[in-house]
């Protein structure tokens, strides 16, 4: 977009004056293509890798308004903790405040701060989990399959120093309690072995398939009519229940339900965020004429 | 107490004589103390949070009951999205409730053990606080962290189902649920709990960022919207909520109903909508200091009627008129929990909701119809609440308090701790 002019030669020594020069029009101006995206008319008819029909202002929107909903309080308050409680004896009742505990209290991080701290560790609970390593079935663990490395080690230790400096064992990873070899350190181990090994036995032990309160109903002449016959599922055997339950809690991301195909299809109904109703997608006329947009305005302008 | 007193007590194998059971939830903490020699345990509820009305007057926990004007009441709540995160305002609302002098619920944590719940997926960084804050803190002298919903595999599951003819005279415990999936649908979230041997399958359970905060929170955008700006009333509006919300079974029916119609061509269901609409009167905190719901009175006089007419303001009462708000918004749920994570039949058919959402009218034959649907055909469906689903967390816990062998090897003592550290105790918790 150099409209022909040619670029005029300055000589060797820079102007250093304000003002302007014809410069060579070398490839994509920044500045033109930031005041015309490149999405909108390029991107008319090629597939977008998105598959829910938002552009990127309506995500947003959603996103602010999810925040809204979440919100606790309209307005942003603190409300500090009355000053008379924190001097008196409330404290001094359970003795010297360790300093663990000053710094808990002394904390005011949020929830957001601590996910966030905990994503950038690397999830080291999920990454050192040795049962998730081999199945195929607990879903979607990207951490737990980049183990084998050696960074994800790495992060962990370096999570134990800067979290939990009073613990040198504080992360449970069975690597640092082979490593080192304080006296501490070794029955530590054991100890935990025998607690749960007999925690589990105790849960085993218990009769699978009794039922608190059930009696046995009385035999009927007909227990064995094929209409009638009760077809019970065959129990798993013990060693799939027990990996079931050895399974290490997933993070607080992964709980979060995924999307499945059905929700990345074009949903059926959609409802409109202001009434309710649904509204059919490929009538716009719809949308009107339940409400002008005087409604849609004031919507705006409240939110 | 005395160091040397406290040694003598806890040392010995003499467990605490009581368990302080703690249902630690984002909106309410459900507490109370159970244990062999308590005859009927029962919870107190106490909102769990540091409150503060329109004349700046804080109240902590318990002491909110003494708030008589509501309006512009703002919270700050420790516990955020289910998970414990400011121990600074819990411990204020903890010595409040337990450990004052003349707190409602006093003990004394050395010789008292505790059932604390947690909500799934946990950060390991928090449990940490927690398990630092409860021994180094208060110095319980035993101490048990799990997931709330398991708590509720040692209810008497069957009998909610079928409550039994003749109640057992004194039971004094019951070995967990063998298998059942526990719908936790609560202040922060709604999470799915599959439970075996009242363990929970950590690997599938789910989470669903809806609860009733963000039903109340949308209801309060929605009123705001159409009639009055309830925004800084969320207190109010979540009694609304409360009072008059409901689960449709068939949404498009009475979304008709409540169909105002076309410019016009206005409906005459409209007004009465079916016996959907109905008025709310608010409280003015004066004559009047609590809500009600009744049936809709198209001819009552109201003060936003005569307002939006410009007539001069006779009316004595203040109404909120809801009609579709009223199924819309609970309906939230039902969108977003679609029932896709497949489960072993015995899971259909043991499935129990509990929570404060459970609450909502119509939550539960809704909940049965959908799942119905999508269950094979050859499967059983129960879906089916406790009598009373706030309090069903604690009283599973109760229940385990009980039993004092099941607790004792689950549980951690302060002896443990000392010896072992908070990593250790993690780790017991953790299963692992």
């Amino acid at each position: 977009m150099n409209f022909g002019v040619r670029e005029v030669a300055l000589g060797t020594r820079a102007n250093a004056a304000p003002g302007w020069a014809y410069i060579p029009d070398t490839g994509v101006n920044a500045s033109v293509t930031a005041l015309q995206p490149s999405s909108r008319k390029r991107a008319r008819n090629q597939h977008v890798a998105s598959h829910q029909e938002t552009t990127a202002k309506q995500d947003a929107k959603i996103l602010r308004e999810l925040a809204a909903l979440d919100r606790e309080n309209h307005r942003d308050v603190s409300i500090p903790v009355p000053i008379r409680h924190r001097d008196n004896a409330g404290r001094v009742s359970h003795g010297k405040v360790t300093p663990n505990v000053r710094k808990i209290l002394q904390s005011q991080k949020t929830f957001a701060n601590h996910l966030s701290d905990y994503e950038a560790l690397g999830s080291p609970l999920t990454a050192s989990a040795p049962i998730a390593q081999p199945s195929a079935a607990i879903p979607n663990t990207p951490a737990a399959r980049g183990t084998p490395g050696s960074a994800a080690p790495h992060l962990t230790s370096k999570g134990t120093r800067s979290h939990k400096k009073k613990d040198p064992n504080a992360v449970s990873t069975p690597t640092p309690l082979r490593k080192v070899s304080s006296a501490l350190q070794i029955t530590t181990p054991a100890a935990v072995k025998t607690e749960s090994s007999t925690a589990d036995v105790q849960m085993i032990d218990a009769p699978i398939l009794s039922q608190g309160s059930g009696a046995v109903p009385a035999v009927h002449p007909l227990d064995n009519d094929p209409l009638l016959i009760s077809r019970i599922p065959g129990m798993p055997s013990q060693a799939e229940i027990d990996w079931l339950l050895a399974a290490p809690p997933l993070t607080y991301n992964e709980a979060r339900g995924s999307w499945v195909e059905e929700d990345q299809r074009k949903p059926v109904r959609q409802f409109c965020e202001v009434c309710g109703r649904s509204v059919l997608q490929d009538m716009g006329h719809e949308r009107a004429m339940g409400y002008g947009v005087g409604v849609f305005g004031m919507a705006e302008a409240l939110h | 107490m005395s160091p040397t007193q406290r040694r003598t007590k806890s040392s010995g194998p003499a467990p605490p004589a009581k368990t302080l059971v703690l249902d630690n939830g984002a909106h309410t903490i459900k507490a109370g103390f159970s244990g062999l020699g308590i005859e009927s345990p029962t919870p107190s509820i106490i909102p769990n949070c540091l409150a503060r009305d329109r004349d700046k007057k804080v109240y902590i926990g318990s002491s909110l009951s003494a708030c008589k004007d509501f309006s512009e009441i703002v919270f700050r709540r420790p516990v955020e999205k289910g998970y414990l995160v400011n121990w600074e305002a819990e411990k204020e609302i903890w010595e409040h409730e337990f450990f004052d002098a003349k707190a409602p619920l006093h003990c004394d944590p050395k010789e008292t053990g505790l059932i604390l719940t947690e909500a799934p997926n946990a950060l390991p960084a928090l449990q940490t606080f927690c398990d630092q804050v409860v021994f180094e803190e208060f110095g319980f002298a035993r101490y048990l962290r799990c997931l709330g919903p398991q708590l509720n595999a040692y209810n008497d599951i069957q009998s909610i189902y079928t409550p039994p003819s003749t109640r057992p005279a004194n039971l004094t415990s019951i070995p967990p649920a063998e298998i059942m999936m526990l719908i936790d649908s609560s202040y922060s979230h709604t999470t799915i709990t599959p439970l075996l041997l009242g363990r929970p399958i950590q690997s599938a359970i789910r989470r669903l960022d809806v609860g009733g905060k963000l039903l109340t929170n949308y209801v309060t955008r929605l009123l705001s919207l159409r009639q009055y700006d309830m925004r800084n009333d969320t207190y109010l509006v979540n009694e609304i909520k409360e009072a008059t919300c409901y689960i449709t079974t068939d949404f498009k029916e009475d979304m008709e109903k409540t169909w105002k119609g076309p410019k016009g061509d206005r409906r005459a269901v409209y007004e009465t909508s079916g016996g959907i609409a109905k008025d709310y009167v608010l409280p003015d905190y004066h004559s009047l200091t609590k809500g009600f719901v009744r049936d809709h009175d198209p001819d009552a006089a109201t003060k936003l009627k005569e307002m939006t007419k410009g007539k001069p303001i006779a009316a004595s009462e203040d109404v909120l008129t809801l009609r579709n708000e009223r199924f819309t918004v609970p309906e939230l749920l039902f969108i977003f929990l679609s029932y896709r994570w497949v489960y072993g039949q015995a899971f259909l058919a043991n499935i129990i909701v509990v929570g404060g959402n459970a609450n909502i009218e119509g939550f539960i034959p809704r909940l049965q119809m959908d799942m119905r649907a999508l269950a094979p055909a050859e499967c059983i469906v129960r879906v089916a609440k406790p009598s009373d689903p706030i309090v069903s967390t604690w009283q599973g816990g109760a229940s385990l308090a009980r039993d004092e062998d099941r607790l004792a090897a689950l549980s951690v003592t302060k002896e443990d701790y000392d010896e072992h550290g908070s990593a250790w105790v993690a780790r017991k918790f953790g299963g692992r």
